[in-house]
């Protein structure tokens, strides 16, 4: 486990070598969350009661999925891709360590430097405008684990699935803007899902994006929007589900991928 | 005069289609890249439908306006995709020193590092947004003056991006610092998708008076519904030449600062 623990150091140190970077990166995701928190505030101050929400609960929901989003969607796995296409990877085929390991060590530590800095930008964000701070829901606290837990293990296997496209194809970038598109509509980042008409919704959760933080935004935000509509041990066998299919997909175009893989020149 | 246009028109058209054929090589990613920006079109115009789908008004704007806003902000911010999207790649030939062989030409270097890259995926895209544009715009009963100003009010919003864009690569030029700079200009610039007036009145004046996107994006729309003020049309036309000449000055800076370290 040591030499994991390593692996995550040093991404920490990475990421302070390149400071400027990274704060810039922050810079871009908090300009994100201005408008669908500003917009859906001038909603819900107008409308009184939005599908259930009101000016509090989505203050509480942006508040939230702040914090998390990029706490579960923040990797590194987006470099594998380019490795695979320039060689780099045989580095680490040939180290006694687990592939899958040493990414999900390195997505660590970036989860954490991300999360610590988003909570940073939305304290000082709500104190200079003067809003009140949301409360946190403690009744559904271990389905909000639950449900933390799953959403980091999938967004874990869908990221290094698409960057394993790279073993078959140079068009790596494509998959994965797709792929940013999809999570930007389908994961809740606009939106709580639940606002969507009911047939849309139960459409939605069939799909394994609103798994990756809308759900654990809405435990520790306000569940009761959505308990109304769904139940919640048939989320957690959906989002087991997907996690399972992701996990299997994964090792499965691993091994693949590896048999076709061929390079020369290192 | 004349005869120094045609002749940049046609090194424009010749890197025009030099850029057509690097894009043709990549069938599967025009297919992905363009599916995933009409998915994203899509999904945000649902999400105007969902807004309204509850009430008339958002911050004084009705359905209709706030539509014609969010497709005048796609049209020109595609447009300035379509035409500025060298831009994006200016760091490379800076670290590389091959900024060198194009300031050598006997051309403007802006003929290659501002548009020498026209991007035809947007190019694609832009043709149904304008189509949909005109179409919502000509459901309303609009005065042929408010169109004109309109019109006018938008150019004068490409004019903003064009000088953000030649900001960027003086400070390419300066820094090296070109990516994080123009994804920055981007994430502004989606800050207009939807009526200024949703911000609290500080980022509202911010993204108004100082990084004018609100000039960009909602005046013209709020001059096609009459919503805008004579001292405001007056200050949009003041702030693009202002800040065309600024970012002109800051690219001749640039260029006297640059010592080609790379190659």
């Amino acid at each position: 486990m040591g030499k994991y623990f390593s692996v995550f150091t040093l991404t920490l140190k990475e990421y302070f070598a390149y400071r400027l970077n990274f704060l810039i990166w922050r810079l871009r995701v908090f300009i994100g969350f201005l408008v669908p928190f500003f917009l859906w505030l001038t909603i819900t101050k107008q409308v009184k009661n939005f599908s259930g929400y009101e000016e509090e609960s989505i203050v509480s929901y942006f508040f939230f999925s702040h914090l998390l989003a990029y706490f579960i969607l923040g990797t590194r796995t987006v470099d594998i891709a380019g490795q695979i296409q320039n060689g780099e990877i045989i580095n680490f085929l040939l180290k006694p360590m687990s592939f899958f390991y040493y990414y999900f060590f390195r997505d660590l530590a970036d989860k954490i430097l991300n999360f610590l800095l988003s909570f940073f930008e939305v304290f000082l964000f709500f104190k200079i405008f003067s809003i009140p701070f949301p409360q946190v829901n403690l009744q559904f606290l271990p389905f909000f684990f639950l449900f933390l837990t799953l959403g980091l293990f999938l967004s874990f296997y869908l990221n290094l699935l698409i960057s394993f496209f790279g073993f078959w194809s140079t068009e790596v970038w494509a998959p994965r803007f797709i792929f940013f598109i999809l999570i930007s509509i389908l994961s809740g980042s606009f939106f709580p899902l639940d606002l969507l008409p009911k047939k849309l919704f139960s459409l939605i959760i069939l799909t394994p994006f609103p798994y990756l933080f809308f759900l654990p935004v809405k435990m520790i935000s306000s569940p009761k929007t959505l308990m109304n509509k769904i139940d919640l041990y048939s989320l957690f066998f959906m989002g087991s589900f997907w996690l399972a299919i992701l996990f299997f997909l994964a090792r499965f175009f691993w091994q693949k991928g590896l048999k076709s893989f061929s390079f020369w020149g290192r | 005069m004349f005869k120094k246009l045609k002749r940049n028109l046609k090194i424009f058209l010749l890197f025009s289609y030099q850029s057509l054929k690097t894009t043709g090589q990549s069938r599967q990613a025009i297919f992905l890249f363009t599916l995933g920006k009409i998915l994203r079109f899509v999904f945000l115009f649902g999400v105007i439908f969902l807004v309204f789908s509850k009430t008339k008004i958002i911050a004084g704007w009705s359905l209709k306006q706030v539509v014609i806003l969010y497709l005048t902000f796609n049209f020109i911010d595609t447009f300035s995709q379509v035409l500025y999207r060298e831009v994006y790649r200016f760091r490379p030939q800076v670290i590389s020193g091959n900024l060198d062989l194009i300031l050598v030409k006997p051309y403007h270097p802006f003929l290659r590092v501002l548009v020498g890259g026209v991007d035809f995926l947007d190019l694609l895209l832009l043709v149904p947004y304008f189509f949909l544009l005109l179409f919502f715009i000509f459901q309303e009963k609009i005065s042929f003056f408010s169109f004109f100003l309109y019109l006018t009010l938008v150019i004068n919003g490409l004019i903003i991006a064009t000088a953000f864009h030649i900001f960027v690569l003086a400070l390419g030029l300066l820094t090296t610092e070109v990516d994080n700079a123009i994804m920055i200009y981007r994430d502004i610039l989606n800050l207009g998708r939807f009526p200024i007036e949703i911000y609290q009145q500080i980022i509202s004046f911010i993204f108004t008076f100082i990084i004018p996107i609100g000039v960009m994006i909602t005046f013209p729309v709020k001059a096609l519904f009459h919503f805008l003020s004579l001292k405001n049309i007056i200050f949009s036309f003041f702030i693009s030449f202002f800040l065309l000449l600024l970012s002109i000055k800051s690219w001749q800076i640039g260029l006297k600062k640059y010592q080609s370290a790379g190659g």
